[in-house]
């Protein structure tokens, strides 16, 4: 009986731990993110950096959450206002949902570059981007459909004004990007995205899309 | 300690039943299908490029840009920016060893089960919105019974008909960079009755022209 005991508690506890193991889910791009050296593109108060994320780029990952990796390369503080995201139909501008996107549970959080809990290497440049992982959202990108990430940052802001973004050197990215002047993110359902937007160049600010 | 191992042997023994119940096969419908891309599609601003009459298009699907995907079906999607109809002489894939212009294999393509269908883009059935270089119209053809291997290259070739309604017709043309696709075309012949053995008749040095996606369903 003691052996058997044994056995069982040796069993358990391999269980226990194998099944730790398992638990963490692997980290996999559901996009071709941003590939090779960036540059910087700074003072974004009173801007909207958009990202369009296709749906003609997914990696076929199947994933319940997309997790989204923002990058910084100058600045001490980021304050943001509001971030969402936009879907379409694939080609379309049409908006058929909003999806809000946070950081710590808000969805205007600021971010203390400076910290180094934040960004791990000071100071941050375009040799040392830092990159910020926000809260995984929970939405299931498909291929049928386009999405875009809108975040405006604050304007009047002299922390926004000194912030640099990343801003891509080659073109091997699905992710593609814009910009605007104003709060572009308090778009609804049925509204369109600005068709002054070409997303001919790759994206600001957002570097990777995954499952986590 | 006895109490330990009786707690272990218990909780052991409701996980050796646990994972059996999980482990049996359930009656539930399987579910649809995922339409998931098979190779990176046309992403960004489409472009285009007009007037294809007499024209025989080639789009390469590079084997070795295939996702790690299995289907057992492809589809592919054709975008048009303009026009009113476009009248298609024949499509089919032609597959060729990866890097190879010699083709081993030929499959016909359809669109509402023929090989050579007129395309009606002034219909809203067909094209909701108007078709143009922001709104382009996309045309999904049959499912075809092929599955893409990374060792292979697949070539979609269609050839447009010499008449007034491909004149007017306009496809998609991105930048290379913006897709794994590329393509060619050639005036005056129609490619599409090659066979195996025979060569590809040129490289494929463009951006893709019409074709946009390629998918599973």
């Amino acid at each position: 009986m003691k052996t058997i005991c044994k056995l069982a508690t040796l069993t358990l506890m391999i269980f226990a731990v194998s099944g730790y193991g398992f638990s963490a889910a692997k980290a996999e791009n559901l996009e071709r993110g941003i590939i090779g050296p960036v540059n910087s593109n700074v003072s974004w108060s009173g801007y909207s950096a958009i990202a369009l994320v296709p749906g003609a780029g997914l990696i076929p990952v199947t994933s319940t959450t997309t997790v989204f990796y923002l990058g910084f390369t100058a600045g001490s503080q980021v304050d943001i206002t509001n971030m969402v995201l936009y879907t379409t139909a694939r080609g379309s501008s049409t908006i058929t949902a909003v999806t809000p996107v946070t950081l710590g549970g808000i969805s205007n959080p600021m971010i203390d570059l400076a910290s180094a809990t934040v960004c791990p290497v000071i100071e941050i440049s375009t040799f040392n981007p830092c990159i910020v992982r926000l809260d995984p959202t929970k939405i299931v990108l498909s291929a049928l459909s386009d999405y875009y990430l809108v975040v405006f940052f604050t304007a009047s802001d002299s922390n926004n004004n000194a912030i640099g973004l990343t801003a891509p050197q080659f073109q091997q990215s699905s992710l593609r990007g814009s910009y605007i002047s104003g709060n572009e993110t308090q778009l609804t359902v049925g509204e369109a995205i600005p068709s002054s937007l070409t997303f001919s160049n790759q994206p600001y600010c957002l570097m990777y899309v995954m499952n986590n | 300690m006895k109490t330990v191992c009786k707690f272990a042997t218990l909780t052991l023994l409701m996980l050796a039943i646990t994972v059996c119940g999980f482990a049996q096969k359930t009656t539930a419908p399987r579910p649809e299908t995922t339409t998931q891309n098979l190779v990176r599609g046309v992403i960004g601003p489409a472009g285009s490029n007009s007037s294809w009459a007499n024209y025989s298009v080639f789009n390469l699907v590079p084997g070795s840009a295939l996702f790690p995907i299995t289907s057992t079906t492809t589809v592919f999607y054709f975008g048009y920016t303009g026009g009113t109809e476009a009248d298609i002489g024949n499509m089919v894939v032609y597959t060729t060893a990866r890097g190879s212009l010699t083709i081993t294999a030929v499959t016909p393509v359809k669109l509402g089960g023929v090989s050579n269908p007129s395309i009606v883009l002034s219909n809203t059935s067909v094209c909701p919105v108007a078709p143009s270089q922001t709104t382009p119209c996309i045309v999904r053809f049959d499912p075809t019974t092929l599955t893409l291997s990374p060792a292979n290259d697949y070539y979609f070739a269609v050839f447009y008909t010499n008449d007034s309604n491909n004149s007017g017709i306009s496809g998609t043309q991105p930048s290379n960079s913006q897709t794994s696709l590329s393509g060619t075309y050639f005036g005056g012949t129609d490619y599409t009755h090659l066979t195996a053995g025979q060569s590809i008749p040129g490289a494929s040095t463009r951006s893709p022209s019409f074709l946009m996606y390629v998918m599973n369903n």
